[in-house]
């Protein structure tokens, strides 16, 4: 059996920033163990800018950024695995993994990172009534087909979900000659960032409709068109709102899913709220010595807060696989309050500072005041979104005497 | 030209202000709904003449996939889009290309360059 201080499953920018930290911790061995032919991910396939924009200063593509980060880790000992597809963990850290090169291998871990990524919300998980014929497709799927494989999915298109990747893919299919009808969200707010509404739809005149829902899928062979409804608060669609429209193609952009199967084989706790393995601020599971990190954990807006959780994981990945991190700490629970749909990480556990990602309830276009309590600590935003994580550090300085619960509440101002 | 009226989502950061201008086709006559003074930039710019950076990819022959992402090494006028597009329809690469290699020379005499954004090397 092969031994590793650290294995880092999945080399997206989650795993590639673990894999990168946990070297430059001191894990002397580190493994990344990635199921595709290269390395990065999702990053590949989204060719467009806005990556890095806080980690390096830079506007970075997905490629660049992916390999920036590769280049970096060529320059390192760590060993990179590709092809090599995991297909079981257990609680103590027995990795079970398959690839052509290497055959079926178990490797035995002192520490693992879970850097899996997510997986898109499909056709069956929000349920479009209407016939089954080609031409729908998940928006991730499609952009892999028009930025990686080279061909256009289709050449009118109709856009359910307001999900980032489906803007960005409004644009792109756009440039690349298609005609992009609209895009239909059934909430009344969008679900992707305020600048990808702005370059990706007001740029290309795409209309964007709001509380709007596709209620029926037309076509045998092929997609020949769908069905818009209206719905009403409570989502449901409104009769006598129907607009037929004629199109060849369907994009579902209507939300990621954390991948969980390997965690769940672990037996890592997950969270009904965000999907993922219930973390402390330092990304380590409910089994001691596994980590998760980037949108496995909980789906993130920016690359940026995928590194920086990936970081942290690498980092103290590193110090439990070099035995620095202690057996027996404590932890306390963190908890969505006031207007809060899900914060992360959802334990402390007293190693590093708080670093906290919040989802907002309900949207607040006016000041607001994120309190985290104990300590106290009172951070002034100017909104509050839903579509728009926002992050709050507390120091471990304020957090030492916590005893109870932290709670994390939203508040206008 | 006649004042006119127009709104903008500014996107210079993530706030992305929703912003009502009074202008005369290049100049600025009066602006509201801005939380900050970078707006006033990105506004003028706007009316002058929209700016982005163009992503897209390329076809590329001798490698393990048929196409390339390339960019513009700086913004180019949205308005140009379509015709870089097509510029771009007619350029097939032959791997290996580095990572910002230049594809195009100041494409469409815009001054920008079209640029590699992965390494692909020859299969």
């Amino acid at each position: 059996m092969m031994e590793v201080d650290v294995a880092v499953i999945g080399s997206g920018p989650a795993g590639l920033t673990a894999a990168l930290h946990a070297h430059k911790s001191g894990a002397r061995k580190v493994l990344l163990l990635e199921r595709e032919e290269e390395l990065g991910g999702i990053l590949k396939q989204c060719i467009h800018n806005g990556f890095g924009l806080e980690q390096f200063k830079q506007d970075y593509t997905g490629p660049e950024y992916a390999e920036r980060l590769i280049k970096e880790l060529e320059k390192t000992d760590v060993e990179c695995f590709l092809n090599t597809l995991v297909t079981d963990l257990s609680s103590d850290r027995v990795i079970t993994a398959l690839s052509p090169e290497h055959g079926a291998i178990e490797i035995r871990a002192k520490s693992v990172v879970l850097a899996m990524g997510c997986r898109e919300r499909t056709r069956p998980s929000v349920g479009i009534p209407g016939t089954r014929p080609a031409g729908i497709f998940t928006a991730g799927v499609a952009q892999r087909f028009v930025n990686i494989d080279g061909y256009l999915p289709g050449k009118r298109i109709v856009i359910l979900g307001s999900g980032d990747i489906g803007l960005i893919m409004a644009r792109r299919l756009t440039l690349e000659g298609a005609r992009v009808i609209g895009v239909y969200e059934i909430m009344s707010y969008p679900g992707g960032l305020k600048r990808n509404i702005v370059q990706c739809l007001n740029d290309f005149d795409i209309p964007l409709q709001l509380s709007h829902t596709v209620t029926d899928i037309r076509g045998k062979e092929r997609v020949e068109g769908v069905v818009i409804s209206k719905v009403d608060s409570n989502l449901h669609a409104v009769g006598g709102t129907e607009q037929s429209i004629e199109c060849d193609t369907l994009l579902l952009s209507v939300g990621l899913i954390p991948e969980n199967e390997l965690s769940k084989k672990a037996g890592v706790e997950l969270s009904g709220t965000t999907k993922g393995p219930v973390t402390t601020e330092i990304m380590e599971t409910s089994v001691p010595g596994i980590f998760s990190c980037g949108n496995v954990s909980t789906v993130f807006d920016l690359v940026d807060y995928v590194a920086q959780t990936g970081a942290s994981a690498g980092t103290f990945a590193a110090g439990y696989a070099s035995g620095n991190l202690g057996v027996n700490r404590q932890s306390v629970d963190v908890v969505a309050g006031e207007n809060v749909r899900l914060v992360f990480p959802q334990r402390y556990g007293f190693q590093d500072d708080l670093v906290l990602f919040i989802r907002a309830a309900e949207p607040v276009e006016k000041p607001v005041i994120i309190e985290v309590a104990p300590p106290g600590s009172k951070v002034n935003r100017l909104y509050a979104r839903p579509n728009e994580m926002l992050r709050v550090k507390v120091p471990k300085e304020k957090l030492a005497e916590v005893k109870q619960s932290i709670k994390v509440s939203i508040r206008e101002k | 030209m006649a004042v006119e009226k127009k709104h903008f989502v500014c996107v210079v950061c993530p706030v992305g202000c929703e912003i009502d201008v009074v202008h005369d086709g290049s100049e600025i006559i009066s602006m509201g709904g801005n939380k900050c003074e970078k707006s006033e930039e990105f506004v003028t710019q706007e009316l002058i003449e929209p700016m982005r950076i163009l992503t897209t990819t390329v076809r590329i022959q001798g490698s393990k996939w048929p196409v390339i992402p390339v960019r513009t090494d700086k913004a180019v006028p949205k308005r140009l889009f379509p015709r870089v597009m097509k510029r771009l329809g007619r350029t097939k690469l032959q791997a290996p290309v580095n990572m910002l290699d230049v594809v195009v020379r100041d494409v469409l005499h815009t001054g920008a360059n079209i640029i590699a954004t992965r390494t692909m090397p020859r299969e």
